[in-house]
């Protein structure tokens, strides 16, 4: 068996009673992207922190190439790391700043000259050597402190929420030129973040956090595709719910009953259901479409308001049980506005786009 | 009435413009200034018009050795005062506030005692057959008494005392407005404690040092009770050469030029912490 | 890490071992002066060798001593209520006011507490003399005044510029004359400020000596007064007894101020 690169094995983390992380445990192979997603209080950043050494965690192993971390104090575990907070060294211009961990590693002054220019390079801020931090705007700032954290090789970054203080536009500038980072060096990166477009733009895997615990490790696609529990479904993408009753199950595919009625079956469902059981469907917004394919279900909704927004169209509709979905159809399958402008009708879906879940 | 008449109708009710400033200006020039500027006017005018005083003061050994012994416990002073303090500040701003205000409370039962209590006290402590000396000799770290009382020594140990709370207390806010983070930055950049502490958190207490330091300074030059209590009569410092100039001596001239040079030394300093810190800082850290 | 308190490994043992032996030695002549006080040596010997409330019973029996308290208590509290009120309005001209030389003037206000003390007591003692305002209360409470202007300026000033004004202003357009929203809703923002105000100017009088040195006649005297001369013939316990009543007076201030501040933060 290979020896994963970085290893974190059954992490656990309490304050006092209160326990921030129950047990996690992710391989991570050298090169890759793994972001650690969540909310907020769902123990990724204590994960994050017990990898740097900020926080000992109460049991569990952190390993680099077969190799415990955990004995290690921060300052000799040659990890990079950027924070959610400015943390340059405000007494230090920017050269000083990237410089600094170079020094402190007493490297001849030389290379450090010629890794400082290297590193203002790759971050595109070659002409702001010597300007001191706070004459810097917040994305400088921030690029810098990856410049900083970059400086020494190290073999793992970590990111804890870098772009959290950034606006909109400044957080997609930056989130490519991470990319690009991420594919120039090939670095790992543990990036932790609650945005999950963020999430979805950057990794290659990422791992969902649900209150100490890991809900879903996978590719992006396998979150939005395949979740394994409304709770991924509902936090990756838009998602609607419907209360459903399960009738039969059979090799992760199922037959339902909505709640108006109409039996359903061919829809995805990973759990185990018994007959007659409580249930919830979950189909994407985007999953419906106003005109009938074949084998689609179909669902009959009153239409309350619709928006136009380029692509698709946004609709909010009532199913025939009094509940308010969100329909995203794309805009030219609306079929001019015959198909928009009449408030009662059907709409479709693929069950095998449609997941069921225990309610 | 509209507003702006009853904004006017305010204005001078309950000043918020210039006028407020009156009562505090008019106390200042009448029994400040022109008090301070008279006693200065005497240093050029007593016994007569010119600058002998100046001469005197600057031509005599005696006073040298005065001017000397100021500079040198006052710079003491302040260097123990910031080594001190520093470990001190340091703790109270990352500790646990129930252990916290428990040194806080320390620090200012210290600080608001009175200044004579404590003066007393040092003068009992320190004496030849006090607590300290006889604490010493039972230990048998020493054979005789420390002269630790009417000389330098003990000018030096009671100020530093007086001085802590000074000192401690602006540091704790410089040290409180450091980042954590930063800390943490630092280590995992590779600094170790002793890279970190070098680098980074020494370089941005500066700030806090500097103003705390000098402000010490200042106040150690011109400092009167202390010096005039626990120092010996041998080794005097300026504010008590002037105060017996003036009182026993009687020599106005000569004592007011004493004075204002402790003036013009003080405001020069003064000036450069205006310059370090900036006045809101200095006013508001107080 | 060297600011995570929980992260400092054996540099905190260290650190929090000197922060210790400080303290210690901060509090090491206040709690001496105490025991001291109630020690049976004439001589103070220490440890004394027996117990009493003799010096205690000297002091009181000496109306001296008495009325030096109360000489203080009068000119402390007259010269903390001017200076607060003198303060109050130069904080709002110098917080509030939009004219030049704001920060000169601001400066000027502070020079007090800069100066040193002894120059200034030499410099009002000379005037006094001349007007005839020498060893009167009249002049104790302007030349105290003056001290305690600085310090009662500094915490209204800070308080009413962490106040934010546009609340006023909402006083205001509420219906509310810029007279009573001030009364009513800034004073009693900056009450704080003002409390402190009151605390330090009336300790800048209290505890102030040199001016009182110079100031002080035979039949006027405060008490720091009345101890520095005791201090200058011997080192009597009768003043420690006096300094233990003071070391009380302070806790009790303390006391006062740490309740009230909770009261007013609530």
């Amino acid at each position: 068996m290979t020896q994963p690169f970085l290893s974190i094995r059954n992490i656990r983390k309490t304050f006092g009673a209160v326990v921030a992380v129950h047990d996690v445990t992710v391989d991570i192979p050298k090169g890759e992207f793994l972001t650690f997603l969540g909310p907020s209080g769902s123990g990724k950043s204590t994960t994050l922190y017990a990898i740097a050494g900020f926080q000992d965690p109460s049991s569990g192993d952190v390993l680099l190439q077969g190799s415990s971390l955990l004995s290690v104090p921060s300052h000799k575990r040659n990890i990079g790391m950027v924070f959610q907070r400015y943390t340059l060294f405000p007494h230090l211009t920017v050269a000083e700043n990237v410089a600094f961990p170079l020094r402190v590693r007493r490297r001849p002054d030389k290379e450090v000259k010629r890794k400082v220019d290297d590193m203002l390079a790759l971050v595109r801020l070659e002409g702001f050597a010597d300007r001191r931090p706070g004459a810097l705007s917040g994305g400088q700032q921030q690029r810098v402190a990856l410049a900083r954290a970059l400086a020494y090789d190290p073999p793992i970054l970590l990111m804890d929420e870098p772009l959290s203080a950034l606006d909109k536009k400044l957080r997609e500038e930056i989130q490519a030129e991470i990319r690009r980072i991420h594919r120039e060096t090939g670095v790992t990166i543990l990036y932790v973040t609650h945005d999950q477009e963020e999430a979805l733009h950057l990794s290659d895997r990422i791992a969902l956090f649900k209150e100490g615990r890991i809900e879903q490790i996978g590719s992006g696609e396998d979150l939005y595709l395949r979740p394994a529990t409304d709770f991924v479904a509902g936090f990756i993408g838009n998602s609607n719910f419907l209360p459903a009753e399960c009738l039969e199950t059979a090799h992760g595919s199922a037959t339902i009953r909505l709640a108006d009625g109409s039996v359903v079956s061919g829809v995805k469902a990973n759990h185990s259901l018994s007959r007659g059981q409580k249930a919830r469907l979950m189909v994407r917004p985007e999953a419906f479409r106003l005109t009938p394919g074949a084998s689609c279900a179909e669902l009959a909704v009153e239409f309350i308001d619709t928006a136009f927004f380029g692509e698709r169209r946004r609709v909010v509709a009532r199913t025939a049980a009094g509940q308010e979905i969100d329909i995203r159809p794309t805009s030219d399958a609306a079929d001019g506005h015959g198909g928009i402008a009449s408030r009662s009708r059907q709409v479709f879906f693929d069950p095998a786009a449609a997941f069921l879940f225990p309610a | 009435m509209s507003v702006d008449a009853r904004q006017s109708f305010a204005t001078l009710r309950m000043p918020s413009g210039f006028g407020g400033l009156l009562p505090a200006l008019v106390l200042i020039t009448l029994f400040f200034l022109v008090p301070v500027v008279a006693l200065l006017l005497r240093s050029v005018t007593e016994p007569e018009p010119g600058l002998q005083n100046y001469a005197a003061l600057f031509g005599d050994g005696t006073y040298a050795r005065v001017f000397f012994n100021t500079f040198l416990v006052a710079s003491v002073v302040t260097a123990v005062t910031v080594v001190v303090a520093f470990p001190v500040a340091w703790m109270l701003a990352i500790m646990p506030p129930v252990l916290g205000s428990i040194v806080f409370g320390v620090i200012i039962l210290s600080m608001w005692t009175n200044l004579l209590t404590r003066t007393y006290a040092w003068m009992v402590l320190l004496q030849r057959t006090g607590v300290i000396n006889r604490t010493l000799i039972g230990l048998g770290v020493v054979d005789e008494p420390l002269p630790l009382i009417n000389n330098l020594t003990g000018v030096t140990i009671g100020m530093v005392y007086i001085m802590l709370p000074f000192m401690i207390l602006p540091l704790v806010g410089t040290l409180r407005a450091i980042d954590p983070m930063t800390l943490r930055a630092a280590a995992l950049c590779g600094a170790s404690p002793i890279a970190a502490f070098r680098r980074i958190l020494l370089p941005l207490s500066l700030p806090g040092i500097a103003a705390g330091g000098l402000m010490v300074f200042v106040m150690s030059l011109g400092y009167f009770v202390t010096p005039a209590l626990l120092g010996g009569t041998s080794n005097m410092m300026l504010a008590e050469m002037i105060a017996q100039m003036i009182q026993s001596l009687l020599n106005w001239g000569l004592g007011s030029a004493a004075a204002f040079i402790l003036l013009a030394v003080t405001m020069a300093l003064y000036a450069l912490q205006l310059r370090l810190v900036g006045a809101k800082r200095l006013a508001g850290g107080v | 890490m060297l600011l995570d308190y929980d992260r400092m490994g054996w540099l905190r043992v260290v650190l929090l071992g000197f922060t210790g032996l400080v303290a210690a030695f901060l509090l090491l002549p206040v709690v001496f002066i105490v025991l001291l006080s109630f020690g049976s040596s004439r001589w103070l010997a220490f440890p004394p060798p027996g117990w009493t409330l003799k010096w205690y019973e000297e002091l009181l029996a000496d109306p001296a001593w008495l009325d030096a308290a109360l000489t203080s208590m009068r000119i402390a509290a007259m010269a903390a209520v001017l200076a607060v009120a003198i303060g109050l309005f130069a904080s709002f001209a110098l917080v509030r006011g939009e004219f030049r030389g704001r920060d000169v003037l601001r400066g000027l206000l502070l020079t007090p507490m800069i100066l040193p003390v002894v120059v200034f007591a030499v410099a009002i003692y000379a005037f006094f003399l001349r007007l005839g305002l020498g060893g009167t209360t009249i002049g104790f409470v302007i030349a105290h005044t003056v001290l305690a202007l600085p310090f009662a300026i500094i915490p209204i000033a800070t308080a009413l510029e962490g106040f934010d004004k546009t609340i006023e202003d909402a006083a205001i357009v509420c219906g509310a004359s810029p007279l009573e929203a001030k009364l009513r809703v800034t004073l009693p923002s900056i009450k704080i400020g003002i409390f402190s105000a009151a605390i330090f100017a009336f300790l800048a009088s209290w505890d102030e000596v040199v001016v009182a040195i110079f100031m002080a006649s035979p039949t006027l005297q405060t008490l720091p007064v009345k101890i520095w001369g005791s201090l200058r013939q011997d080192l009597s316990p009768v003043i420690a007894a006096a300094s233990s009543l003071l070391v009380l007076l302070t806790l009790f201030l303390m006391i006062v101020t740490a309740f009230i501040r909770r009261r007013f933060s609530k």
